[in-house]
C-alpha cells in the first residue's frame, strides 16, 4: 500500500533558553493509505502535538514530514491551506462550527471557498452526507439550537465534503456522552472502511480498540505500538483488554 | 498591588493604551484651547473697546450737517454721556500709495481720520491712545500682515507721510467693516480735505448701554442727520468677533466630536478587555469578590490614562495657544483675563475628565450582568446573534465566499459594528462639513446670503454731490457698452415706516431686484410697486412676516405695502429693505449698480476702464470684493477644512485599526477554525476588508446625509449669528461625494489590512485544544 504520511526524525520544541521544552523527541513513522490509526498517551505526552505536526497545523523544529508526496516544510502558507482544504479533514473535540451561519452553510463553507461554480453539486453532496450521518432535515438550523452530538456530526460532514485522503480527529468523542460517542465512532469507522485514512488522538481505550494500529506515546516519544485486525463489530471487549493491558504496562 | 496590576495591564496592551491616551489628549487640548481662545477673544475685544471708548451709537452721514442742532440734541438728553462729531475723509484708493503700491484695487473705503477728542480713540499696538504728529501716519493693523513696516512711505495725492506705527480701530478693524481709517494729525487732515469726500461720524456714548434703543428712537424722531449707515455697539462687537469666533466655533465643534470619539474608543477597548477577562471576572465573582472591588481595578487603570492624557492635552494646549492667539492679539490686543482663560481651560479639562470617568463607570455597570456560571464555563459572553435566515451561503449565487462571510458577520453582530459605524459617520461629518463650508463661502453665490447680488462688477456711488446726475452718467455709459449683458441700478433712500403711532426709519433700496437677486430666507423679491422685502433685522424689529402689510411715507403720502420676502443682509448695519416703486425725490443716499458682462471680457480691464472713467465711483470686481472682504476668513476655513480632512482620516485609520485588531483577537478561535479547514490568511483579510468596507459605505452614506442636513443647520446657525439666514451649502460634488468618501474608504481598508495582519499570526494548533 502507498505511504500517505511519513515523518522522519521529527523534533518539536516550544519556548527558548531556560524555558525550552522538547515535546516531540526524534519521532519517525509511516502511515499508509487506508490505515485506521489511534494515538494514545497521558496528558502532555505529545499526542496532539504529533497530530498537529503530521497535518501541517504546526511546524516541526527539526526533521521532515511528507504528506501525500509533499514535504510540508517546503510548502508556502497558501499551499498548506490548499492541502488542508482538499486533502485533509479535521474533527475536533469541541464542535468548531461558526456561530453566524446555519448548519448547511457551515458544512459547505470550505468547499465553497473556491468551488462556487459547483454550488448545487456541493449542496447535494452535503445533504447526502447529512443523511448518512443522521442529521438530515437540520440544514437550516441555527447551530446554537443543536446538541453536541449533532454538531459533531455536522463537523464530520464538513470534513468529508472534499473527499479528503486523511481525516484527523483530536479527541472527537471527548466531549460527548457515551451514546453519542458510540454513534460518532461508528460513523468514523465506516469512513475508514470506505477507504479514507483516519488518524485519531484519544484517551479512550474503547475508541482506540476500534482502530487497527495504536501508537502509545510517553514523554514525546512513541513508546510502543500495537496492531489489531480490522474491527468487524465483534470481540470489542477483548480488543479493549489488549489496549488497557499495554496502557497499564506503560503506566498510562 | 494596584499599581502593579495597572502597569502590567498597560504594558500588555501598549497600543490600545497609547491610542486611548492620544484621543483623550487631543480632546483635552481642544477643549482647553477653545476655552482659552474664547476667554481671550472676548477679553481682548472688551479691553480694546473699553480703552478705545468705542461709541455706543454712530450715525454716518454724508452731506450738509447742522452741528449746533446735534449738540443741542445731545445736551438735552440726560442719558447721553458724551457726544462728538468725528470726520472720515474718504479718499479714492488710486490716490493712496503705500511703498509705491497703489490701493486702486482695494474694495475697502479707505480714508484718513483725526484722533477722537474725548472717545473713539485709535490705539497703537500697545493699546495706548495714539498721539500723532505732522507728517506721520498710522495704518490699520491689517497692513502689518502685508509687510508694511514702520518708516515706510505713504503718499496721499502727492503728500508724503512716514508710517509711524499701526493702529487698532475698535470700529473698523474687521475686514467685514467696509471702511478703513488711517490716522493723521489734525493739521495734515485739514490739508488733505480737498482730496476726498468728508463723511461725518456722529458719535454718542451713553450712561448705560441699555439706553441704546431709546437713543435710536429719539434720534429718528428728532429727524437728525442720517445719510449713511447707523452702527451700534453690539454690532461693532459682532464685527470684531466674527473671524476668530468662527475659528473657535469650528474648534469647539471638532472638540465635541473628538470627545465623542474618545468615549466610543474607551467603551470599545473596555468592553474588549472585559471580554478578555471574562473568565477571570467570573472566577473573582465566584470566590466572593464584590463587583465594586473588581471595578476598582478598571477604574484605577482608566484614571491613570485619563489623567495622563488630560495633562498632555493641557500642555499641548498651552504650547499651541500662542499660535492661535496671534491673530486675536494682533487685531484686538492682549486680554486682561489670561489667568481666567487658563483657569477656565483647566475647568473645561476637569469637566472632560469627569465625563470620561463617569462614562467608564457606566460601562462598567455591565459587570453586574456577568453570570458566574456562564463566564466559567464558556469563558466568553454568549453573544446573542440576530439571525439573518435568508442570507445563506447555500443560496448565495453572486458574492465571493469571503465577501459573503464578511457581510454576514456584520449583519449578525450589528451591535459590535455599531461603534465603528458611529466613528466613521462622525469622521465623514468632520471631513465634509468644513469643506462644504469652505466651498459655500468661497462661491460667488455666498454674497447673496450677505445681501449682495451676484454679478461680475459692482459699482458704488456715494457721498458725492449731484449723485443722481452721476448715476445717470454711469447708466448711459453702461447702456452704450456692447460688452455689458445686464445691469441694474439700485438707489437707496430713507423712508419712514408708520407703525403703532410711531415713526421708524428704514433704508429702502429701489430698483429691479429680480435681476441680481439676493437669497431670500422667506418669500421672494418684490415685483409689484406695492411690494417690499425686508432684511431679517428689520423684519424682526418691525415684527413683520411675509404677506403682512406695512405703511411707508412716500413723497409725504402714506402708502400701503405688502411684505413679499425676507432676506439676510450684513451690509449697512443689516437694516435694509427692497422695493420697486419710483420716486420723484432727488436726494438718494447712495447708488449700487450691478453689472454682468457677455462671455469672457477681460474683467480686470473692464473694472479698470470704469474706475478710470468715473473716479467718483467705487468700481469693484465682485471676486476681488469677496477676496478682500472674506479672503482671510475663507483662507482660514480652507486651512481648517484641510486639517479636518487629515485629522478625520487619521482618526478613522486609528479607530478602525484598533477595532479590527481587537476583533481578530476576539475572533481568534473562529479564525483558527477557518484556517484549519483551509482558509488562507489572504482569505481572512478579505473577510475583514469586506466587513470594514460594508460598514464604511453605510457610514459614508449616513455621514454625508448628516453633514448636509444637521451639518448645514449647525453651520447655518453659526452664520446666522451674524445676520445671514436661509443658509444652504454649495457643494462641490466631486470633492464631497467622490474624493472624500474614496479617501475615507481607502484609509479604512489600509487600517483593516494592518489590523487584520494579526490574524496571520494566529496558530491553528494554539486554539484547537480549547
Amino acid at each position: 500500500m502507498k505511504n500517505i504520511i511519513t515523518a522522519q526524525n521529527i523534533i518539536k520544541k516550544f519556548g527558548v533558553g531556560d524555558e525550552e521544552q522538547v515535546v516531540l523527541r526524534d519521532i519517525s513513522l509511516t502511515i499508509q493509505a487506508g490505515e485506521f490509526v489511534a494515538i494514545m498517551g497521558p496528558s502532555g505526552s505529545g499526542k496532539s502535538t504529533l497530530m498537529h505536526a503530521l497535518s501541517g497545523m504546526d511546524k516541526v523544529t527539526e526533521g521532515q514530514v511528507t504528506f501525500d508526496g509533499k514535504v510540508l516544510a517546503l510548502l508556502k502558507e497558501n499551499e498548506l491551506a490548499d492541502l488542508r482544504r482538499n486533502k485533509m479533514g479535521f474533527i475536533f473535540q469541541q464542535p468548531t462550527l461558526l456561530k453566524n451561519i446555519n448548519v448547511l452553510d457551515n458544512i459547505i463553507l470550505p468547499a465553497m471557498r473556491d468551488k462556487r461554480k459547483h454550488r448545487s453539486t456541493i449542496i447535494k453532496k452535503a445533504q447526502e452526507l447529512m443523511e448518512r450521518t443522521g442529521i438530515s432535515g437540520l440544514e437550516k438550523r441555527d447551530i446554537t439550537q443543536m446538541s453536541g452530538g449533532q454538531l459533531q456530526r455536522a463537523g464530520i460532514c464538513r470534513a468529508l465534503l472534499s473527499n479528503p485522503k486523511v481525516i484527523f480527529g483530536d479527541e472527537p468523542t471527548g466531549a460527548l456522552n457515551s451514546k453519542s460517542a458510540k454513534e460518532i465512532m461508528n460513523i468514523i469507522t465506516q469512513i475508514n472502511q470506505n477507504g479514507t485514512t483516519v488518524m485519531l488522538v484519544t484517551h479512550d481505550a474503547q475508541v482506540a480498540a476500534k482502530t487497527e494500529r495504536i501508537l502509545f506515546m510517553r514523554d514525546g516519544q512513541i513508546a510502543t505500538e500495537m496492531t489489531l485486525p480490522r474491527y468487524n463489530g465483534q470481540d470489542l471487549h477483548e480488543r479493549i483488554d489488549k489496549v488497557t493491558a499495554i496502557m497499564k504496562e506503560l503506566g498510562i | 498591588m494596584f499599581s502593579r496590576i495597572i502597569l502590567n495591564d498597560m504594558l500588555k496592551s501598549k497600543l490600545t493604551t497609547l491610542i486611548t491616551t492620544i484621543f483623550i489628549a487631543i480632546a483635552a487640548m481642544l477643549v482647553a484651547l477653545s476655552a482659552i481662545l474664547m476667554v481671550n477673544l472676548s477679553g481682548a475685544i472688551d479691553t480694546l473697546m473699553r480703552e478705545a471708548k468705542t461709541p455706543h451709537f454712530m450715525q454716518m452721514h454724508a452731506g450738509e450737517i447742522d452741528q449746533t442742532r446735534l449738540e443741542a440734541f445731545a445736551s438735552s438728553h440726560d442719558y447721553v454721556e458724551d457726544f462728538q462729531i468725528n470726520e472720515f475723509l474718504n479718499i479714492e484708493g488710486a490716490k493712496i500709495t503705500i511703498n509705491g503700491t497703489s490701493l486702486a484695487h482695494s474694495v475697502q473705503d479707505n480714508g484718513v481720520s483725526k484722533q477722537g477728542q474725548t472717545f473713539d480713540y485709535l490705539l497703537d499696538i500697545n493699546g495706548k491712545r495714539i498721539d500723532v504728529h505732522d507728517g506721520e501716519i498710522y495704518l490699520p493693523v491689517s497692513y502689518m500682515k502685508e509687510e508694511v513696516a514702520i518708516g515706510d512711505q505713504v503718499i496721499i495725492q502727492n503728500k508724503a507721510f512716514t508710517v509711524q506705527g499701526f493702529l487698532r480701530d475698535s470700529q473698523m478693524n474687521s475686514l467685514l467693516a467696509s471702511s478703513k481709517r488711517f490716522l493723521v494729525s489734525d493739521q495734515d487732515y485739514n490739508a488733505l480735505q480737498s482730496v476726498g469726500n468728508v463723511e461725518y461720524l456722529i458719535e454718542f456714548r451713553l450712561q448705560q448701554l441699555e439706553q441704546l434703543s431709546t437713543l435710536e428712537n429719539d434720534y429718528i424722531t428728532a429727524g437728525l442727520e442720517a445719510n449713511g449707515p447707523t452702527i451700534t455697539y453690539p454690532l461693532f462687537k459682532t464685527l470684531n468677533a466674527i473671524s476668530d469666533g468662527l475659528m473657535i466655533a469650528l474648534i469647539l465643534l471638532v472638540s465635541v466630536l473628538i470627545v465623542v470619539i474618545s468615549l466610543l474608543c474607551i467603551r470599545f477597548t473596555l468592553l474588549a478587555k472585559m471580554e478578555e477577562d471574562y473568565r477571570e471576572i467570573g472566577v473573582l465573582k465566584a470566590i466572593g469578590l464584590r463587583v465594586a472591588d473588581i471595578k476598582k481595578i478598571y477604574i484605577a487603570k482608566y484614571s491613570v490614562i485619563t489623567l495622563v492624557g488630560a495633562s498632555i492635552g493641557v500642555v499641548l494646549a498651552y504650547m499651541c495657544k500662542d499660535l492661535l492667539l496671534e491673530n486675536i492679539k494682533l487685531y484686538m490686543g492682549e486680554s486682561e483675563n489670561t489667568a481666567l482663560a487658563i483657569g477656565l481651560g483647566m475647568v473645561g479639562v476637569g469637566v472632560l475628565c469627569i465625563i470620561i470617568m463617569g462614562y467608564i463607570y457606566l460601562v462598567l455597570g455591565r459587570f453586574k450582568k456577568i453570570a458566574v456560571t456562564e463566564a466559567i464555563q464558556f469563558g466568553t459572553a454568549q453573544e446573542k446573534s440576530i439571525s439573518t435566515k435568508h442570507f445563506t451561503l447555500a443560496a448565495n449565487k453572486w458574492l465571493p465566499t469571503n465577501v459573503f462571510l464578511g457581510l454576514k458577520d456584520v449583519m449578525t453582530r450589528k451591535r459590535l459594528y455599531f461603534t465603528m459605524l458611529i466613528v466613521l459617520v462622525i469622521t465623514t461629518f468632520i471631513m465634509i462639513v468644513p469643506q462644504n463650508l469652505y466651498h459655500t463661502i468661497s462661491s460667488k453665490d455666498f454674497t447673496t446670503y450677505m445681501g449682495i447680488g451676484n454679478s461680475d462688477m459692482r459699482i458704488d456711488i456715494q457721498q458725492t454731490a449731484e449723485i443722481k446726475t452721476k448715476a445717470n452718467q454711469m447708466v448711459k455709459a453702461l447702456a452704450n457698452d456692447d460688452d455689458v449683458q445686464a445691469y441694474n441700478v439700485l438707489a437707496t433712500k430713507t423712508y419712514y415706516v408708520q407703525q403703532d403711532q410711531q415713526k421708524k426709519r428704514i433704508k429702502v433700496e429701489l430698483g429691479d431686484h429680480t435681476l441680481f437677486p439676493v437669497t431670500y430666507a422667506q418669500g421672494n423679491a418684490p415685483k409689484e410697486t406695492n411690494e417690499i422685502a425686508l432684511s431679517v433685522m428689520n423684519a424682526d424689529e418691525l415684527n413683520k412676516k411675509v404677506g403682512d402689510k406695512i405703511t411707508l411715507i412716500v413723497d409725504d403720502e402714506a402708502k400701503p405695502f405688502v411684505v413679499s420676502g425676507i432676506y439676510s443682509d450684513i451690509t449697512n448695519g443689516g437694516k435694509t429693505a427692497k422695493a420697486t416703486f419710483t420716486t420723484s425725490s432727488e436726494d438718494m443716499m447712495w447708488y449700487v449698480i450691478n453689472v454682468t458682462f457677455k462671455a469672457n471680457p477681460a474683467l480686470n480691464a473692464k473694472v479698470k476702464e470704469y474706475a478710470d472713467q468715473f473716479s467718483y465711483a467705487k468700481v469693484s470686481h465682485i471676486d476681488e470684493y469677496i477676496q478682500q472682504s472674506y479672503g482671510p476668513t475663507i483662507a482660514s476655513i480652507e486651512k481648517a477644512a484641510f486639517i479636518a480632512i487629515v485629522v478625520a482620516l487619521l482618526i478613522a485609520m486609528l479607530i478602525v485599526f484598533l477595532f479590527i485588531k481587537m476583533l481578530t483577537a476576539k475572533d481568534r478561535y473562529t479564525i483558527a477554525v477557518m484556517k484549519s479547514f483551509g482558509f488562507t490568511n489572504a482569505d481572512i483579510t478579505k473577510q475583514y476588508m469586506s466587513r470594514a468596507l460594508f460598514v464604511a459605505i453605510i457610514s459614508v452614506i449616513i455621514g454625508t446625509i448628516a453633514a448636509n442636513t444637521l451639518g448645514e443647520s449647525i453651520v447655518g446657525a453659526v452664520i446666522g449669528t451674524f445676520g445671514a439666514t436661509a443658509f444652504t451649502f454649495t457643494i462641490q460634488p466631486l470633492s464631497a461625494y467622490v474624493l472624500s468618501p474614496l479617501m475615507l474608504i481607502c484609509a479604512v481598508l489600509v487600517a483593516t489590512i494592518i489590523g487584520a495582519s494579526y490574524a496571520g499570526r494566529i496558530k491553528i494548533s494554539q486554539y484547537m485544544k480549547e
